[in-house]
């Protein structure tokens, strides 16, 4: 779950590649979304904190 | 400012994404510091907002591809504010090594902001957006070079969190390669052979 947005990100790098620029524009929006959802999940972790 | 110009100054942006990048690759596997799962989040920022440059090296510079750099860099320092934030009280810990007297969250948050200083200002300058002759879709070695290393430490991320969180979520403070503990008992297996 958590290489997803990279994962989108690779495909969208591979899409550009193929010269596909606005397949690899939704890649990236996907990419972001998916990353902005994962933030909203860990926002909250309780960190490996050293005291 | 010609478009080769900003086609160097993008190539060169984008390295500097790969250097981070590879530092914290480096960080990860030579001083066995294992990220945390914000510490990815972030990771996967610097790939959204590398990804504009990337598409500048080759399509040209375009307001749209700066664009991109500017959104994932804004997200990614809300990430790492948030985790700065999380330690800013004294006596309350921090995550990870230090690098020059800051934490890896830290440097990221200036990478961050220097990133959508740097795109403010390469939006300044709107000649490199005319285009007076065609330009050619072969990229010069520099570019070339950036974009590469920018797909491998991209795809290389996608296998190191799989290797560390494996398909679900990640721990949240990771002690091992999780891949390697619980999922598939990779460890036992090795053992036993």
């Amino acid at each position: 779950m958590m290489s997803l947005p990279f994962l989108l990100f690779a495909c969208g790098l591979g899409a550009a590649w193929l010269r596909q620029r606005g397949v690899a524009m939704g890649f990236w929006v996907a990419g972001l979304v998916v990353l902005l959802v994962l933030f909203r999940i860990h926002m909250n972790d309780v960190l490996n904190i050293a005291l | 400012m010609p478009g080769d110009l900003s086609r160097l100054l993008n190539a060169l942006g984008l390295i500097a994404v790969d250097t981070v990048l590879a530092l914290a690759f480096i960080d990860q596997l030579w001083f066995r510091d294992l990220p945390c799962p914000v510490c990815i989040l972030q990771r996967a920022a610097f790939t959204a907002a590398g990804f504009g440059l990337a598409l500048n090296l080759l399509f040209g510079p375009r307001p749209s591809g700066y664009g991109l750099t500017i959104v994932g860099a804004a997200v990614g320092a809300a990430i790492s504010m948030r985790q700065i934030l999380t330690h800013i009280v004294p006596g309350s810990g921090s995550y990870g090594n230090e690098i020059f007297g800051m934490h890896l969250y830290s440097w990221a948050f200036i990478a961050f902001a220097l990133m959508i200083v740097g795109c403010g200002l390469l939006l300044l300058d709107d000649r490199q957006f005319a285009r007076s002759e065609p330009r050619s879709n072969r990229l010069s070695v520099l570019p070339l070079a950036a974009f590469v290393l920018f797909v491998v430490l991209a795809v290389g991320n996608v296998i190191s969190t799989l290797l560390i969180c494996g398909a679900g979520f990640c721990p949240e403070a990771p002690a091992g390669y999780l891949i390697f503990n619980d999922n598939l008992s990779l460890t036992e297996l090795a053992q036993t052979l």
